[in-house]
């Protein structure tokens, strides 16, 4: 057994395999898991769907160009339709009213799919703690890997792309438990549930720090003890 | 020569920021000393007590206020009367100052004619935020009185299309730039998400949005059809958001 050069692809030769390989027309076989051989061809071709809202955007377009060449990785083809793409990079600000277009974007691709979330706006709002950011991406689509930086340099997209294909070449694609949960996204609602969704996006006693007043809060909404005002 | 001017330099930094020659501190203009703004007195004859205040400030920038019953009027006058002709709307904002005061709409004006700025401002209680439309006379103000809208909560009357513009249509806790919204909004966190996940944006885009309102022969609302201009609208992409 021996890995290739092309991340740990494990790989048996055919006993008795003449010298010459494959192409030598003489008779000669590999045998290997099928869940490796699987995750071997979709780790090295992601199509990303590149969601470019902000700044990192143009980092995630240097990622792309000469110097960093995201082609390296198997990402020959910046996907800009959700239909033929497998992996969603979330960069920049996303607000409420984008939520649901980002929300049908990663509905539109089909399985298997991956979703990175680049920079601190996409992965918790960053800098914009106000009425009409949404306070990371994860309330709206499952993230698999979060790109810290403001916004991450383009080793840091690659990193978090490497990462998000150490997370395929360990996963089990013959498993269909795997992909149940993805399936079952919350029809009109967040992926996680209301006390988390504030738990997660409450102020943290920056400089904006604000108390809701508890009087105007409508619908049933759910406020934190510590958010009303005394 | 060059070597000259390099030593004077040396010179200033070692003489630091007080070698330096002391400006004598400026002198704000008076609004008398500057020629006077010829639409100021042009309004004054025209419509006498509906110019309750004229100001200047930075100097030559003129700011004229008038009550809202009376903003139309003005602003029509200011756009046609010969001499003046205000032809060019560049900024239709607002401004609250917060602890009750009036919002304060304004309007920039800039003549490609007689090359003159004019800053109209229409003082608004907040119990009556409601002001008639400029949309017939500038259509820049289209867009701009919706964003006032918007943000401000002020009811342009007999603007044909006055819908939010910047948040979701379906936002309900308010208008953002009020001094007495807080900042992280009203609603929940998790009712924010809600409302923003059960959105159907499709619903919500007009057909002249989607710039299909040439191919079904839409076309704009008076006066403009007579004009016969719908035809540029569709020219420009139909993005005037007027169904």
């Amino acid at each position: 057994m021996g890995l290739n050069d092309q991340g740990g692809l494990p790989v048996h030769a055919g006993a008795g395999a003449p010298q010459g390989g494959i192409f030598s027309g003489a008779p000669s076989f590999l045998t290997t898991r099928v869940d490796a051989v699987v995750n071997w061809a979709r780790e090295n071709s992601l199509w990303p769907m590149p969601f470019g809202t902000a700044c990192c955007a143009i980092e995630m377009m240097a990622t792309a160009a000469t110097r960093y060449d995201l082609a390296r990785f198997g990402m020959e083809r910046m996907s800009f339709s959700p239909r033929q793409a497998d992996l969603l990079i979330c960069a920049g600000r996303v607000t409420y009213k984008m939520a649901p277009v980002i929300r049908r974007i990663w509905e539109q691709m089909p399985e298997p799919k991956w979703a990175i979330s680049m920079g601190a706006c996409a992965s918790s709002g960053g800098v914009f703690d106000v009425y009409s950011m949404v306070q990371g991406i994860d309330t709206i689509i499952p993230v698999d890997v979060y790109v810290p930086g403001c916004p991450p340099r383009p080793e840091g997209l690659m990193y978090g792309i490497l990462l998000v294909q150490e997370k395929i070449r360990n996963s089990q694609p013959t498993s269909r438990r795997e992909w149940k949960a993805a399936d079952a996204l919350p029809e009109g609602g967040s992926v996680l549930p209301d006390e988390v969704v504030d738990h997660l996006t409450a102020p943290f006693g920056n400089s904006t720090r604000q108390n809701r007043p508890s009087g105007l809060v409508s619908t049933g909404a759910v406020v934190r003890a510590s958010d009303r005002r005394p | 020569m060059a070597n000259d001017s390099f030593k004077k330099g040396l010179e200033g930094l070692d003489a630091g920021a007080a070698g330096s020659p002391q400006e004598e501190p400026g002198v704000p203009p008076q609004a008398g000393e500057l020629p006077a703004h010829p639409s100021i007195e042009a309004l004054r004859e025209e419509f006498g007590d509906a110019v309750l205040r004229h100001e200047v400030v930075a100097g030559d920038e003129h700011i004229v206020y008038v009550p809202p019953q009376r903003a139309r009027d003005v602003l029509a006058w200011l756009k046609d009367a010969p001499g003046h002709q205000y032809d060019f709307l560049q900024d239709l904002t607002a401004i609250d100052w917060g602890n009750g005061r009036s919002i304060q709409v304004v309007y920039q004006l800039w003549s490609t004619r007689s090359k003159l700025n004019l800053r109209v401002k229409v003082e608004l209680p907040l119990d009556s935020l409601e002001i008639d439309t400029v949309y017939y006379l500038w259509r820049a103000a289209d867009w701009l009185e919706r964003e006032v809208f918007d943000m401000f909560g002020v009811v342009f009357t007999g603007h044909p299309d006055l819908r939010r513009i910047l948040m979701p249509y379906n936002y309900a806790e308010g208008h953002p730039l009020r001094k007495d919204f807080p900042l992280r909004g009203r609603f929940s966190r998790a009712e924010q998400t809600r409302r923003s996940l059960s959105m159907q944006t499709e619903d919500h885009y007009s057909p002249r949005e989607l710039e299909i309102a040439h191919v079904l022969g839409q076309t704009l609302p008076t006066p403009f059809d007579e004009a016969g201009s719908a035809d540029q609208q569709g020219q420009f992409g139909g993005m005037g958001g007027a169904g």
